[in-house]
């Protein structure tokens, strides 16, 4: 990234996030579900640990709660029918009037869903560690919780790039978009949202860790649950590489084609 | 104060490359349609010539699916042609669409170079910033542009919370941020209410006049060629039919007046100068005036007295028929 | 239905989606309790039932009658005069007035769910559709009550929202939670009615439960029915303020 684009990504990024910090009532219902939901499954996971003898695959109550907490701000604050709408962008031709901006259409969208997601994430954060301290008490580990904020920026970068790379599908079938119901479940389930990848059988586990999901979910979640592994942090920024590639690629053979047969 | 493109442009003293602003020679535009037997090739634009000087008001004008969006898709870079020359600045559009971007603006009628949820004085800053302009620059030029375009408040409220009036304004300052040299509009009137267009026009024409930007227009509304270009072509099939100023067009073809007359009872013949009846029925009738040798006016002074009119209504030609009778081009 | 027809590319990739959807958490589920072994009296085979129970009923519910959940959202957009225009009962009409084909793969997926890992006998296939009709009904009055907030607040959003929430709080076994919250959703938020309930009917059908369930179903349809009729007074009386 040069100076310029760095400069106008920033820019992007710092104008959606102000904005949608403005928007409190899609703030509030996004902290809300938050709030449900890690209620409900970090109640499930501590009925689990409880039942089997204190832990589940090495993660005590204490764990598997700020594990969720983690796994789950990652992807609440995202919208997670992003291909759909990005799908229904590219149909429309909108991005095809995106096309007349000297700026990479990824990029700029990449900076604006960034800076929308960071209130909500730091709002998640948030309620988190709030109901984290009263279920459970303390995080088992503070420099896990430390590196978790940074992991959960990268994982929602992550995200997103492989949601966009998903959606540029668009560009040459039309129902494309309903493949964000596919999407979200892989996230679930191999992203380690809803049980921690060690929780799987042991096949399941390999290919989950071999697979970009794991970025962007596990990674916070692992950390937060007091395995203080820096090298997580490593992985995620190489996925993020691959993945933007891999959509950038994307994004530029579908406006070629954009160019051949029209938005 | 522009941006850092590295291209030499500083404020108004501007150099510019030698040649014509738009150049287009034989531009060809083809598209495969349909699916397995049923594929077709259908041609869009077919052989356009084109050339268009620096500091012109252009009309791009002709009737729906005549080709008009194909070709501004093409020289602003989001399509390419199948075949001809075309250079926009000096610049191939779809290969050098990211330098060639930096120095047009474009507004596409029925779509939005702004982000929905923000207001336009934050969509101008992200596009400040993509367009490289540092904040000094950028604010003097926002502080321009909502002087030149009345904004007011506009900028400031989400645009989704615009009126569609407000909107395009929010909308033309977007693509004036960079200073740009040409600006292509498709359709960009569509929608707004007649105070709204009227604006909108005399806008286009003062910034060409005090900034001599390039505009190009397409558009299916006569009245947009009448109150902003110098100079009008008409395209029909995809190929250019007629290429003439519009004072000259004016003396031929925007000087015919549809006269529709609702009668209620018989009514005799008419001879006028200057006046060809098209059909004269029992219930209705339809005259066509040559405004250059009788005067509107009169005509209906003239039916009032000697006809039983129950109901008249003056039109202006639609531009397909206008296109159709003058040139003899049969009707599509 | 129609539409559904028009457009078959759209329309199997949706289904196709709700089927990954199902197919997702019965593995989400396998896999807990494979790691997990049985947790507080639950374990897979029972999670099976209650999964069948709430995808019948919410494909039910979702499907065949799609317009319970946006009540809210018609009414502030006044999407609701063409309907007052026609000569019969509103609600009725309403709720019947769209099929969302796709849905319908849901009650589908339960059925067959129920089949496959539910050990139908006449007995257990008896009390499954008791169960599904008393949540289907469930399923409709709580999001009519919560969409009628539409019609005194002008927000329509709370409809979509009310089903949505019971709908996820539904999905896992109220016995994992204590105390309030556990009380919250045998009450206020009858989650535990719509899925958890019926599904340990199926194993053990206690009359004194089979009450409760008819009771609150009843309880919560009349109170939809009684905000909706109450709301569209009020609505047509010209007191709303819409987006219309």
């Amino acid at each position: 990234m040069s100076a310029a684009t760095s400069r106008w990504f920033a820019v992007g990024v710092g104008t959606a996030a102000r904005r949608a910090l403005a928007e409190r009532g899609g703030l509030a219902f996004t902290l809300t579900f938050y709030a449900v939901i890690v209620v409900v499954i970090t109640a499930l996971w501590r009925a689990a640990a409880e039942s089997g003898g204190g832990t589940v695959a090495g993660y005590d109550a204490t764990a598997l709660t700020w594990y969720i907490l983690a796994s789950e701000a990652a992807t609440v604050a995202l919208n997670i029918r992003m291909i759909e709408v990005v799908g229904d962008d590219i149909a429309s031709g909108a991005v095809a009037t995106e096309m007349l901006r000297p700026a990479s259409v990824l990029g700029v969208r990449m900076a604006a869903e960034i800076g929308r997601a960071l209130p909500r994430l730091a709002g998640c954060a948030a309620v988190g560690v709030v109901v984290g301290a009263t279920t459970v008490g303390a995080v088992p580990s503070a420099a896990g919780l430390a590196l978790s904020v940074p992991a959960l920026v990268l994982a929602i970068a992550a995200n997103l790039l492989a949601q966009h790379a998903f959606a540029a599908a668009a560009f040459w079938v039309r129902d494309a978009r309903s493949t964000w119901f596919l999407y979200q479940k892989l996230v679930f389930i191999l992203g380690g949202m809803l049980l921690p990848l060690e929780t799987l059988p042991g096949w399941l586990h390999g290919v989950a860790s071999a697979l970009p999901f794991m970025a962007m979910a596990y990674v916070p979640g692992r950390l937060a649950s007091g395995h203080v592994e820096a090298q997580l942090l490593v992985v995620q920024a190489a996925w993020i590489a691959v993945l933007a590639g891999v959509a950038a690629t994307a994004f530029a053979a579908g406006e070629r084609r954009v160019q051949a047969v029209g938005g | 104060m522009g941006g850092d493109d590295g291209d030499g442009r500083h404020g108004d003293g501007r150099l510019r490359p030698a040649g014509p602003a738009i150049d287009v020679q034989g531009l060809t535009k083809t598209f495969t349609a349909g699916r397995g037997r049923r594929r077709r090739t259908v041609e869009a634009v077919g052989g356009i010539d084109l050339a268009v000087e620096h500091g012109e008001r252009v009309a791009y004008i002709g009737p729906n699916g005549a080709g008009k969006s194909t070709s501004i898709k093409v020289l602003t870079g989001i399509l390419h042609a199948t075949a001809g020359e075309v250079r926009v600045l000096g610049l191939v559009p779809w290969r050098e669409r990211r330098a060639l971007t930096r120095r047009i603006g474009t507004l596409f009628g029925q779509r939005s170079q702004l982000w929905f949820e923000l207001t336009p004085r934050q969509s101008f800053h992200m596009l400040a910033a993509i367009h490289g302009l540092d904040r000094r620059c950028e604010e003097r030029r926002v502080a321009e542009l909502a002087e030149l375009l009345e904004a007011g408040d506009v900028f400031d409220s989400p645009v989704r919370t615009l009126s569609l009036g407000q909107r395009m304004r929010g909308e033309l300052a977007a693509c004036l941020l960079h200073e740009p040299d040409i600006l292509f509009l498709d359709e960009p009137t569509i929608g707004l209410d007649l105070l709204a267009k009227q604006r909108f026009r005399q806008l286009l024409v003062r910034l060409n006049e005090e900034r001599g930007t390039t505009i190009f227009l397409t558009s299916h509304d006569v009245a947009d060629v009448e109150h902003v270009a110098e100079r009008a072509v008409v395209i029909n099939h995809g190929a250019v039919i007629h290429d003439a100023t519009v004072a000259a067009m004016r003396r031929s073809l925007l000087a015919t007046k549809l006269i529709e007359v609702g009668l209620s009872g018989p009514a005799p013949a008419l001879p006028l100068d200057g006046v060809t009846v098209v059909e004269h029925g029992e219930a209705t009738a339809r005259l066509v005036v040559d405004t250059t040798r009788r005067p509107v006016r009169e005509v209906l002074d003239a039916l009032l007295e000697a006809w039983p009119v129950a109901d008249i209504s003056v039109v202006d030609p639609p531009l397909e028929q206008v296109i159709a009778e003058i040139y003899g081009v049969p009707r599509p | 239905m129609a539409e559904a027809w028009a457009n078959p590319g759209a329309f199997w990739t949706q289904v196709i989606a709700m089927a990954v959807n199902d197919v997702a958490w019965v593995a989400f589920w396998l896999l807990f309790f494979d790691r997990a072994g049985e947790v507080r009296g639950w374990d897979s085979s029972r999670v099976l039932l209650l999964f069948a129970v709430l995808t019948t009923s919410a494909g039910l519910v979702l499907g065949l009658l799609a317009n319970a959940r946006s009540v809210g959202t018609l009414a502030a957009n006044g999407g609701l005069d063409a309907l007052l225009a026609l000569p019969v009962p509103p609600l009725a009409h309403l709720l019947v007035r769209r099929i969302d084909t796709a849905n319908v793969g849901d009650l589908v997926f339960g059925v067959a769910l129920f089949l496959v890992t539910g050990g139908p006998t006449p007995a257990r296939l008896g009390i499954y559709v008791g169960g599904v009709l008393a949540a289907s009904v469930l399923l409709t009055g709580f999001p009519l009550m919560t969409g009628s907030l539409a019609f005194f607040v002008g927000r329509g959003e709370a409809g979509d929202f009310g089903l949505h929430s019971i709908l996820l709080l539904a999905a896992y076994p109220a016995d994992i939670f204590t105390g309030a919250p556990k009380l919250i959703l045998y009450t206020v938020v009858p989650a535990a009615f719509v899925a958890g309930v019926p599904s340990t009917l199926v194993d053990d059908p206690d009359p004194r439960t089979a009450l409760a369930l008819l009771g609150v179903a009843a309880a919560f349809g009349v109170a939809g029915w009684a905000t909706f009729t109450l709301g569209l007074r009020r609505y047509t009386s010209g007191a709303v303020w819409t987006r219309a």
